[in-house]
């Protein structure tokens, strides 16, 4: 009896908790009809909106994939000194606020901060433009992809390099052969988590970047701009949003359910363990 | 037993939470004077707080906060930066009729170093420059297009505007912070960072009319206290302070005969 009493309660918090967050995205999706939501996508704001996303979290993306990979397999296999604060530092802009990282990027990379008067030296002048959207999506959305990347090199079977190693690969051709195949499942759901979180961007954009149509307004920005000139078009912006994020975290999902890991480890996921 | 002290642990913890969550209400219903909610266009961050400090404010472009009064946000004064914007919620049956309160003109900020070179506003036509304005529809933004429109400087300047912002603030910040050459703000946000920013004149025949609207939100819970607010905002003193913080006398003094 007893134990039937503590399996409801159980339920209904979990049912109160699913209906809190499925509540916002329902509000949204209740507020516009269908039609509503298609017509506003051929609004320029929204259209030039979507295309400075995407091309900037495309570009931030492949920054992430190319330099982060290499970065995780050696915080994954080596252990050095300094190795935790490495850790930290690779997972800080995860806790930073995002307006934070907009001040600490200005006074990096704005035209007086540290950097600034080099880069002044060369003719190169980031804030405004859509190289700083980029890096700002970059620095903020990089350490999902790291965490999960290391998280997944971690949990490669190590008999399996050695192998690789003993029968005389070279370690960037186990990297490559044995290695990158072993993580794939890992290393695409980071990156989907990445993408996700960089679609979403919008404190450092601001700071950094600043909003203007067509080059730094990406959608977050445009759904602020616009929200007191025409909430319609908000709300279709979030809808959009809503569905491309929904499926990049199914695409997640997917990923992690192709992650085959001999010794059967589970990946961690954000602190959420994942079997596999 | 450890089993015990973390589900006596967790319970506490869940009752904390809840406590805090309540608290916070029961503790400004027991204030002496209920402090009212003012909406304040951000160019009036400075001055509302110096003529009355006893009230919560919320500052940010008057667009954006007509926009949450719209939605039900519960403000109890609206103050913006033009006439429009209240006026269009007083229609809509959500405050009161608006009343001119102060007035404003624009003028142009360039960084202390001016690296860029602006002496006069036909300078922001230069290639390269890199000028900050506030967007289309929050009011600054709105009287920039006039200038720009009454000199016929429109596309000329536009093609050198690197980013539009969601309050005056926001383009005095990264102009102060010498990220942008030049940026167009109210002459009183300019008097708040003396030390950062050169002032260039926008010629007065261009100027637009810029009067700032005050007016009761019809939803609110308090209009007693919301009614001496806007009383107070009108009074002698504090028509004095804004005077002190560089906004112009709410009725224009009348025209020489030219």
């Amino acid at each position: 009896m007893r134990r039937t009493i503590g399996y409801c309660l159980f339920v209904a918090v979990a049912v109160l908790t699913l209906a809190f967050l499925l509540l916002p995205i329902v509000g949204i999706f209740v507020h516009t009809s269908p039609g509503k939501l298609l017509g506003q996508l051929s609004n320029p704001v929204v259209k030039d909106a979507f295309v400075v996303t995407l091309k900037t979290s495309l570009i931030a993306q492949a920054l992430i994939l190319l330099f982060g990979t290499p970065t995780a397999y050696l915080l994954a296999t080596r252990r050095f000194t300094g190795h935790s604060v490495a850790i930290t530092l690779v997972e800080l802009p995860l806790v930073l606020p995002p307006a934070v990282a907009g001040v600490g990027l200005l006074a990096a990379l704005g035209r007086n901060g540290l950097l600034g008067s080099s880069l002044d030296a060369f003719g190169i002048s980031l804030p405004f433009t859509q190289t700083a959207v980029t890096i700002a999506v970059a620095y903020v959305a990089s350490p999902l992809y790291i965490r999960q990347a290391i998280a997944s090199f971690e949990a490669t079977d190590p008999h399996l390099t050695a192998a690789s190693r003993t029968l005389g690969a070279g370690p960037v051709r186990t990297f490559f052969r044995v290695v990158l195949p072993l993580a794939r499942g890992g290393l695409i759901a980071g990156l989907a988590l990445s993408f996700a979180r960089g679609l979403g961007e919008f404190g450092a954009t601001i700071m950094f970047a600043g909003s203007l149509q067509r080059v730094t307004q990406t959608l977050p920005l445009a759904i602020y701009a616009e929200f007191d000139v025409n909430f319609d078009t908000t709300l279709a912006m979030s809808g959009v949003l809503i569905l491309i994020s929904a499926l990049l975290l199914l695409t997640l999902r997917i990923a992690l359910s192709w992650q085959r890991s001999p010794s059967s480890r589970s990946t961690s996921l954000l602190g959420l363990s994942t079997s596999t | 037993m450890p089993i015990r002290r973390s589900r006596l642990a967790f319970l506490s913890a869940t009752a904390a939470a809840l406590c805090l969550l309540v608290l916070p209400a029961g503790g400004a219903a027991s204030a002496k004077r209920a402090q009212i909610t003012v909406y304040a266009a951000a160019s009036l961050t400075n001055v509302f707080p110096a003529i009355d400090s006893q009230e919560k404010y919320s500052f940010g472009g008057s667009n954006t906060l007509a926009a949450q009064i719209t939605q039900g946000a519960p403000a109890d004064v609206f103050a913006s930066a033009n006439m429009t914007l209240p006026t269009q919620l007083f229609q809509k049956g959500l405050c009161s009729k608006p009343i001119v309160f102060t007035r404003n003109r624009l003028v142009i900020v360039v960084p202390k170093a001016n690296s860029a070179g602006i002496h006069d506003i036909y300078d922001l036509t230069k290639p390269g420059v890199k000028i900050d304005i506030a967007a289309k529809g929050v009011p600054v933004g709105n009287y920039t297009l006039q200038i720009l429109k009454n000199m016929n400087l429109t596309a000329a300047v536009l093609k050198n505007v690197v980013s539009q912002e969601t309050d005056v603030r926001e383009v005095l910040a990264k102009v102060a912070l010498g990220e942008a050459d030049a940026g167009f703000v109210y002459s009183t946000d300019a008097k708040t960072v003396p030390g950062k920013v050169t002032v260039i004149k926008v010629p007065a025949w261009a100027q637009p009319k810029v009067q700032y609207g005050i007016c009761v939100v019809s939803k609110s819970g308090d209009k007693t206290d919301a009614k001496a607010f806007v009383k107070r905002v009108l009074s002698k003193s504090g028509q004095k302070k804004l005077h002190n913080y560089g906004f112009l006398a709410r009725v224009k003094p009348s025209p020489k005969k030219r």
